[in-house]
């Protein structure tokens, strides 16, 4: 039986090295570099006939050289810069006012239809009205990239305070935790997992945001440098922009769940747990 | 007091329980019906407990125990009545009770180590240095028999040991009345047994007085020098039985003995003969 079996593992053992591959990362990268070289092929071999669909390799140099000569680099810094402001200020007013609706019911009552009412709007569709209102400064852009990191953060703030094991704050209570400290030390802890699900969401929100409303509005950021370039059609510039914008929200996205393991740990293994059972 | 005397285990060495009489005077409870209207869950129930007392309290369930419970703690306040404790009274959260809670997987703090949830149970109360906290955290964790566990999380423990911890957490608070709220009842039979027998010997050694809500006849019997028996909603006290069991009581043979069973029998048939027996709410 035994022998059969491996005589039969080791006819199969071609295919067991396909199964690895199929089954490791890999494959994923695998894919990427695959699609880059269509891309590459498609511009030299000239299968895509267009003056606007330059090689990757084209791509690769122009973002090198925008790099090199410090024409990128203060732009994507802008950027960045307000994407921070505008995503701060729209978080930390989503979680103050989620906790307020969370922990008191009249407001809650009051607030949530608005809040409900205003969630879809979609946010490129109040820009040009709100130039009136706001003019064409970065008041505008803030306030756009802060609206859409808010309700996300809110209603899982919300959400959150609300899920609190009520028992926890008889604990706190019995163990004579004073009731304004018992919301840092119990109810923010216990729904942190919640308004780090809310703060993640937001963030990739904040990037599009961020990108659209400086395409829109204004002379800056990596929006603004988008629409130029494909203007003065330097396609290989405007490429080499959209790359580089893909990567840095890749790599935010990726240092935000990186920093939210390591905060709620304990959520982790707790769901890793109940999955092994 | 003759019943702290008749505990045999180091009643001359252990300091004086500390603090007065608990006393629960007419304490009176009623919620908001679904139609407007006061329901009464609790009707003028009075007990007197001596300092380093173990009181049981029982009664079918649902019949507000858990209420009662949670209104001497200061969790929930009174309709009426007052609560005493020595010569005075009590209100808001007594500094020095603590409430010890029925399932220890919603009381024990989920994003906490065990080491943390124990120091919870002082540091809001105390001002330590770390040092003097993390020696007195050490030492009730000892106490229960999971020192090496300080540093895991409580949810990485058995249902037993994660009771353990919460009981090491309720005396880490140095209570003078311990109130407990069916504490055994989501474990195991064996381990409640282990348990009984370390919730006795930390009582013997701490002298705090405890109050014990449970349906469990037995428990409340080999556990109590007291038994408070509660009747259906609105719940009073209609009978107070001294166990007058020997301590130190041994897990399988005091439960054994004529008297343990003596008591037994009058106890389920008061309570069976009041139509005790009702489905759970």
């Amino acid at each position: 039986m035994t022998q059969l079996t491996v005589e039969a593992a080791a006819r199969t053992f071609p295919r067991a090295h396909a199964y690895r591959l199929r089954n490791s990362r890999a494959s994923g990268v695998a894919l990427v570099v695959l699609l880059l070289g269509l891309w590459e092929a498609s511009a030299r071999l000239g299968i895509v006939q267009s003056t606007n669909w330059p090689p990757f390799s084209a791509v690769m140099v122009a973002l090198y050289s925008s790099i090199v000569d410090g024409e990128l680099l203060p732009i994507i810094v802008s950027t960045l810069w307000r994407l921070a402001r505008g995503y701060v200020l729209g978080s930390a007013c989503g979680v103050v006012l989620g906790f307020a609706i969370a922990l008191n019911r009249p407001a809650r009552l009051m607030l949530l239809p608005t809040i409900e009412l205003l969630r879809p709007i979609p946010i490129p569709a109040i820009i040009p009205p709100l130039i009136f209102l706001m003019g064409l400064d970065d008041k505008l852009r803030l306030f756009a990239i802060a609206f859409a990191t808010f309700f996300p953060v809110v209603l899982n703030t919300l959400a959150g305070v609300r899920a609190v094991e009520p028992v926890y704050r008889q604990v706190a209570q019995t163990f004579g935790v004073p009731r304004w400290k018992t919301l840092g030390c119990v109810v923010f802890p216990a729904s942190l997992p919640f308004i780090l699900a809310g703060l993640r969401t937001s963030l990739g929100l904040a990037f599009v945001v961020t990108v659209i409303a400086e395409m829109i509005v204004g002379e800056q950021g990596i929006g603004y440098y988008l629409v130029t370039m494909e203007f003065a059609m330097r396609t290989a510039e405007m490429y080499a922009g959209i790359i580089l914008v893909t990567c840095i929200a890749y790599l935010l996205n990726c240092a935000f769940v990186a920093w939210e393991a390591h905060a709620i740990r304990w959520a982790r293994l707790i769901e890793e747990m109940r999955g092994e059972s | 007091m003759t019943l702290a005397a008749a505990r045999s285990t180091k009643a001359g060495a252990a300091p004086p329980a500390a603090g007065g009489r608990l006393r629960v005077e007419g304490i009176a409870k009623s919620f908001l019906g679904p139609t407007g209207g006061a329901i009464a869950a609790i009707d003028a129930v009075s007990l007197d407990v001596a300092p380093g007392e173990f009181l049981a309290i029982v009664g079918p369930s649902g019949c507000g125990k858990s209420t009662l419970l949670q209104v001497i703690a200061g969790l929930m306040p009174p309709s009426g009545g007052t609560v005493r404790l020595g010569d005075r009274d009590v209100t808001g959260e007594p500094a020095h009770m603590v409430y010890l809670f029925q399932q220890y997987s919603r009381s024990l703090l989920p994003w906490m180590t065990v080491a943390d949830n124990v120091m919870f149970a002082f540091r809001h109360r105390i001002k330590l240095r770390r040092a003097a906290a993390v020696a007195r955290c050490r030492d009730y964790l000892a106490m229960v028999g999971l020192a090496d566990v300080a540093d895991h999380y409580p949810w990485q423990l058995s249902g037993g040991m994660q009771q353990r911890v919460a009981i090491a957490r309720a005396l880490a608070a140095e209570p003078q009345v311990l109130l407990m709220d069916e504490p055994f009842s989501s474990v195991d039979a064996l381990t409640r047994l282990d348990l009984h027998s370390l919730i006795l010997e930390l009582w013997t050694q701490k002298r705090f007085t405890a109050v014990l809500v449970t349906h469990d006849v037995d428990e409340a019997i080999f556990l109590a020098d007291r038994v408070a028996v509660l009747t259906q909603r609105p719940a009073t006290v209609t009978e107070v039985i001294e166990t007058r069991l020997p301590r130190p009581r041994q897990s399988i043979e005091t439960r054994e003995s004529a008297a343990f069973l003596a008591l037994r029998h009058r106890l389920l048939s008061y309570l069976l003969s009041r139509g005790g027996d009702t489905p759970h709410a």
